[in-house]
């Protein structure tokens, strides 16, 4: 047992016996640890199911600041959209045709409307 | 003692080996195959994590984590990879976690009179005079440095395989196993001298 053998890249027989030695449990057989282990086998494949408030956990935080920044994002263009919209001056005006009967005709009418009458307020509409 | 079971080296430790097929059956809910794989591996696992954290029943404390993370992390083993290097990582970081969760404890001083030799009664006080020196050499080395020199001259685990358990480069691992190794000879060499 030399220093020379200190780069070997086989293990040492002997020291290895002394460590082997030194190192095993003390008293208990090593059929008591097994038991020990296995009494505890499904309290351990139980807790393998992680609840589910982990697993939100877990991925809410990316995915949360993901949803806020995406939700700005949106609320942004929509916002630029209906900037760029010229506004009704009113309820009444938003309502009336350019001309013809449109809408207002088709709503207040009596009789059933004409598939035609139908069609022209919605062109109209545009 | 109780009779000594070779811990798995050499054909156990062969990719798709007799592992394989325990953790095939372990996988599919066979608590017996399970129970196989803990009993051939709990001598190895015992002393890795004695290595480790010093104090045996902490140890035990140990090896038993590191066996029931490794069966709710079953489904994440390669077989076509060794079984015992995977497995060894796991108990090596129970036993490591642990560690750093109680602070690292000191090692406890040789005792003068010991290192002397003394009065052997018997071949088993002999034993046990030596078992003690060496538990307190090792607990005087770093962790990272005594779980390397039990995995290599007590387990039988290659550099390579010790890297992958350790997490460390292997370059790192042979210079561990170097430094432990002259510490430890050193040690024997005068315990044998005296």
């Amino acid at each position: 047992m030399t220093d020379e053998r200190t780069f070997d890249h086989r293990p040492d027989p002997e020291l290895g016996a002394a460590l082997r030695n030194a190192l095993e449990p003390r008293g208990g057989t090593e059929g008591a640890f097994v038991a020990r282990v296995l009494a505890r086998y499904d309290a351990a494949l139980a807790e393998r199911t992680v609840p589910t408030w982990q697993v939100l956990a877990a991925w809410a935080g990316p995915r949360i600041a993901a949803a806020v920044v995406a939700a700005a994002l949106c609320g942004f263009l929509a916002g630029r959209a209906l900037q760029s919209r010229d506004a009704p001056a009113s309820f009444d005006t938003a309502f009336e045709p350019a001309s013809g009967p449109g809408l207002a005709a088709l709503v207040t009418a009596s009789d059933p409307p004409d598939a035609s009458v139908v069609f022209a307020s919605l062109v109209e509409q545009r | 003692m109780a009779p000594e079971r070779q811990p798995p080296e050499g054909a156990a430790r062969i990719a798709g080996g007799p592992e394989a097929d325990l953790v095939a059956r372990t996988l599919s809910g066979d608590k017996a195959a399970f129970g196989l794989l803990v009993e051939r591996y709990a001598p190895q696992a015992r002393r890795v994590a004695r290595a480790v954290l010093g104090d045996p029943d902490e140890a035990d404390d140990a090896a038993q984590d590191g066996f029931l993370s490794a069966l709710v992390k079953l489904a994440q083993y390669d077989a076509r990879r060794p079984f015992g290097p995977w497995l060894m990582r796991i108990v090596a970081n129970a036993a490591t976690d642990r560690r750093r969760r109680r602070q690292v404890r000191r090692a406890e001083p040789l005792d003068p009179g010991l290192v002397g030799g003394g009065p052997r009664p018997d071949a088993e006080a002999v034993r046990s005079e030596l078992a003690e020196l060496l538990r307190a050499a090792l607990g005087e080395l770093p962790p990272r440095r005594r779980t390397a020199v039990v995995l290599f001259d007590v387990e039988g685990y290659s550099h390579a395989e010790i890297a992958e358990i350790l997490g460390i480069p292997e370059g790192t691992v042979r210079s561990e196993v170097f430094h432990a190794r002259r510490r430890l000879r050193a040690l024997l060499a005068d315990w044998k001298g005296a």
